[in-house]
């Protein structure tokens, strides 16, 4: 009996101790601008009205300084900021907005939601990163065992048969699946657990983080925009024209899997929370042109520019650095679409 | 699955409730014995199978060595046993290595010859296994052991999961009376085990997996480096392989003693060794103690001339090496260590008597020795032979080398983990926690460990002798 009250009581010093510990401890130090971006908010938090946030979709392609040009021009001035972040998708985004969220911006009134669907996979030399690790909470994790359960989104959490069996089997396309569930649940025990917050104190005691470090993610107008400006070789436009014109050959739209679709929706119910506007955002990208934007079931405007016949200027190879991405001129000219799309809608009481 | 890792946390809290929640030795023992098939079968299931056929060969071998009487049969069926055991252990860890070695040397005698290697997986933990296994058919064929009858206490002894993959190597003479009787629960001291555990822990995953990475950035471009960097990406690899192995075997021994079991000891403070065959004395004990008796000794020892005993040397120490992976650089790192053996015993021999020379030694010896050790260990982590040579060059000549560097304050690092090591030899940290009421000990545990895991890199490295 005494070893198993003994035992209770190590658990729960231990629980309590990862709890304060866990309330305690700063934003982690993360790579990418993560904590760059993140600290630089937190400090001019109630500067900015509007946030775009993502991938390096949303980073290297929305200019803040422009947005602000042209709203102001069309008579709806704001003060935007780039949150986007390289390789930022869902879950880590929907994390990431939730504790920009939390610091309770008084002046927010529009978040950008890059919109893309809800991918399951990291690479394996990325899982060991602390990238993969600081966001893996209850909320994000389950999400993500959710789609690769094919559980549903419902209150109850059902796998589907044929899916479990094929994962406890690792047949069709379910060879990684149970080391991936695997991953995710040691990653969400790990960021529970505080594993590795102590670099974030070395990494303060040695000066890591200097002006230089910040201004290479905050951008030159710390604005969180940052320019890249190289073109596409001429053997990968033709790669790129050809990829093109086969996702515009295809036919139909692909809808996001409903587990993408819970997690905006929580998103923007978060942003709802404080009193902002939540605005999706399809960017410009050849893996993006097939995404439907009917009947998306999210409480918020779904800003789509994946047409290349609607925004053929987009998809010119002379404006891209690449299928996913922008040049610098390109970047400047999505901007510049985007803010005159947003006065648009905001002027015929879409966007409120 | 990795003592690490937070499922095997759960995996040994599952092991150990159900354990000692049962009430009859053999239930027990089968229960542990399914969980150490679960355990290795988390690496790979299929491997199993060969961990299950070697259990049987074995089994049969000490059946049949139970019943032979004549010398003769008694050599057959041990040489059985032994080539059944190296058969497999050279197939899946050698074939590769002596083919292509075999296509190198013809390649340089001008014979090319076109050979095939095949792709084959090395099962986790094959050198370990096979070393228990063969410590029971060689201990009854010399009548030190009676052949056991119950297949599940073989079963267990040679896959029993603590040190199942790493060690330590466990004989049969030692584990197999303590599957005779069920173990008390009141008998197990839990606090000397948990703080073993804990001690292990934060070896290998603070520790160990801390300096990894730099260990790493220099071994895969050595020739990039600056000699002073050399100094800290050898120095931090010795530190890394002690506190990654010894680490493995503290919560290996824990774990069994959690269990009931006791593991031998493996290390005893190696690098404060004052020569060569000091350090074996304290690095990998149940290595250097099972290549003694089941290589060495047989191969003569030290009886018959000088030069005999020498051989006998080089041979266990060059085979010891090649124990460690099919590779040349594990070769050049027995051959050296055999070298530094022989070296110390002529200068015993040299200098019996001379009182200038225990002077000296008292000043020079460890630091000779820790080099001595550390010069080793660049051919034992380097990737091959050319990388060794680079690293060599810097370590020994401070010659060669890039300009990339490392931060200087990694020798406080070195200095600092030496000092705290040096404490604990001294038991600084000796064991007044005993006498902690039980509460007061639970509670400063938990949350000690939740301390201890801030520091641990969130990226796991394998254990280093996984791979052997």
């Amino acid at each position: 009996m005494w070893a198993v009250t003994n035992s209770a009581i190590a658990a729960a010093a231990f629980l309590i101790t990862c709890v304060a510990l866990h309330a305690v401890l700063p934003f982690p130090e993360i790579d990418g601008g993560v904590s760059q971006k993140f600290r630089f908010f937190t400090a001019h938090k109630d500067e900015f009205d509007t946030l775009f946030i993502g991938s390096s979709r949303v980073y290297f392609q929305i200019s803040p300084a422009v947005f602000d040009r042209v709203t102001h021009e069309s008579g709806l001035p704001t003060h935007s900021f780039n949150f986007g972040i390289g390789g930022m998708y869902l879950p880590e985004s929907d994390y990431l907005l939730e504790q920009i969220l939390n610091l309770k911006p008084r002046n927010l009134k529009w978040v950008f939601i890059e919109y893309d669907e809800l991918p399951t996979k990291w690479s394996s030399e990325n899982q060991s990163s602390r990238r993969a690790l600081y966001w893996a909470d209850w909320k994000r994790v389950s999400v993500l065992l959710r789609k690769l359960t094919d559980s549903g989104t419902g209150p109850r959490w059902l796998p589907n048969p044929a899916k479990l069996r094929d994962i406890i089997l690792r047949q069709n396309d379910e060879t990684n699946t149970r080391s991936l569930l695997t991953f995710y649940a040691a990653q969400m025990e790990k960021n529970y657990a505080n594993v590795a917050r102590a670099a974030d104190v070395l990494d303060y005691f040695l000066g890591r983080d200097t002006k230089g470090r910040r201004a290479s993610y905050l951008g030159v107008a710390n604005d969180g925009y940052v320019t890249r400006p190289d073109r596409m070789a001429p053997s990968q436009v033709t790669a790129y024209e050809r990829g093109l014109a086969d996702a515009m050959a295809e036919s139909g739209t692909r809808s996001l899997s409903p587990y993408a679709v819970e997690a905006y929706r929580q998103c923007a119910t978060g942003v709802r929370s404080i009193g902002a506007t939540p605005i999706f955002l399809i960017t410009p990208s050849t893996t993006q042109i097939n995404i439907a934007i009917e009947n998306t079931g999210l409480p918020g405007v779904v800003m789509a520019f994946n047409d290349p016949r609607a925004y053929p200027s987009l998809f010119r190879s002379s404006a891209r650095r690449d299928g996913q991405h922008l040049t610098k001129s390109g970047a400047e000219e999505f901007t510049r679409i985007v803010a005159a799309n947003f006065v648009e809608l905001a002027r015929a009481g879409r966007i409120k | 699955m990795s003592f690490v890792e937070f499922r095997f946390l759960w995996f040994f809290v599952l092991v150990f409730i159900v354990y000692w929640a049962m009430r009859y030795n053999t239930a027990r023992k089968v229960w542990l014995l399914l969980c150490s098939y679960a355990f290795y079968a988390a690496w790979n299931w299929k491997f199993t199978f060969l961990l299950l056929a070697s259990t049987t060969v074995d089994y049969f071998v000490g059946q049949m060595l139970g019943r032979c009487e004549s010398p003769a049969w008694r050599r057959f069926w041990i040489a059985t046993s032994v080539c059944a055991n190296l058969g497999v252990l050279g197939f899946f860890k050698y074939f590769n290595f002596f083919v292509s070695s075999g296509s190198d040397f013809l390649a340089w005698l001008g014979l090319p010859a076109s050979v095939n290697t095949l792709n084959i997986i090395l099962p986790v933990g094959i050198s370990f296994y096979t070393f228990h296994s063969m410590s029971y058919t060689i201990d009854v064929y010399r009548r030190k052991l009676p052949p056991i009858s119950n297949f599940v206490d073989l079963a267990l002894f040679v896959s029993f999961f603590p040190p199942l993959v790493a060690g330590p190597i466990v004989r049969a003479v030692y584990f197999l009376p303590q599957l005779v009787s069920a173990h008390k629960f009141s008998n197990v001291d839990v606090r000397g085990a948990v703080m073993l555990f804990l001690a292990g822990f934060i070896k290998k995953a603070c520790i160990a997996d801390g300096v990894a990475p730099t260990v790493d950035r220099y071994f895969a471009h050595p020739a990039n480096f600056t000699p002073m960097s050399a100094w800290i990406g050898v120095l931090f690899y010795a530190i890394q392989i002690y506190c990654d192995f010894s680490g493995y075997t503290d919560m290996a021994i824990a774990a069994a003693r959690l269990l009931g079991f006791q593991l031998p000891n493996n290390f005893q403070f190696p690098y404060f060794a004052r020569n060569v065959s000091d350090f074996w004395r304290r690095w990998h004990i149940s290595l250097s103690s099972w290549l003694r008796d089941y290589l060495y000794i047989p191969l003569g020892g030290n009886r018959g001339s000088r030069g005999f005993a020498y051989r006998n040397v080089m041979v266990t120490m060059l085979l010891g090496g090649l124990w460690h992976g099919a590779a040349w650089t594990f070769v050049v790192w027995g051959a050296l260590h055999g070298f530094a053996l022989l070296i110390h015993r002529e200068w015993i021999r040299l200098t019996e008597g001379l009182k200038w020379a225990a002077r000296a030694m008292r000043w020079f010896a460890w630091p000779i020795t820790i080099y001595a050790v550390c010069v080793a260990w660049i051919f034992f982590r380097a990737h091959d032979l050319g990388g060794a040579g680079t690293t060599l060059k810097q370590f020994v000549l401070f010659r060669g080398g890039g300009t990339e560097h490392f931060h200087r304050w990694m020798f406080l690092v070195i200095v600092g983990l030496v000092l705290i090591h040096w404490l604990n030899s001294r038991r600084w940290f000796a064991e007044s926690w005993r006498k902690w009421p039980a509460p007061a000990f639970a509670a400063a545990y938990g949350c000690t460990f939740a301390v201890v895991l801030l520091f641990v890199p969130p990226h796991y490295t394998p254990f280093i002798y996984f791979q052997f």
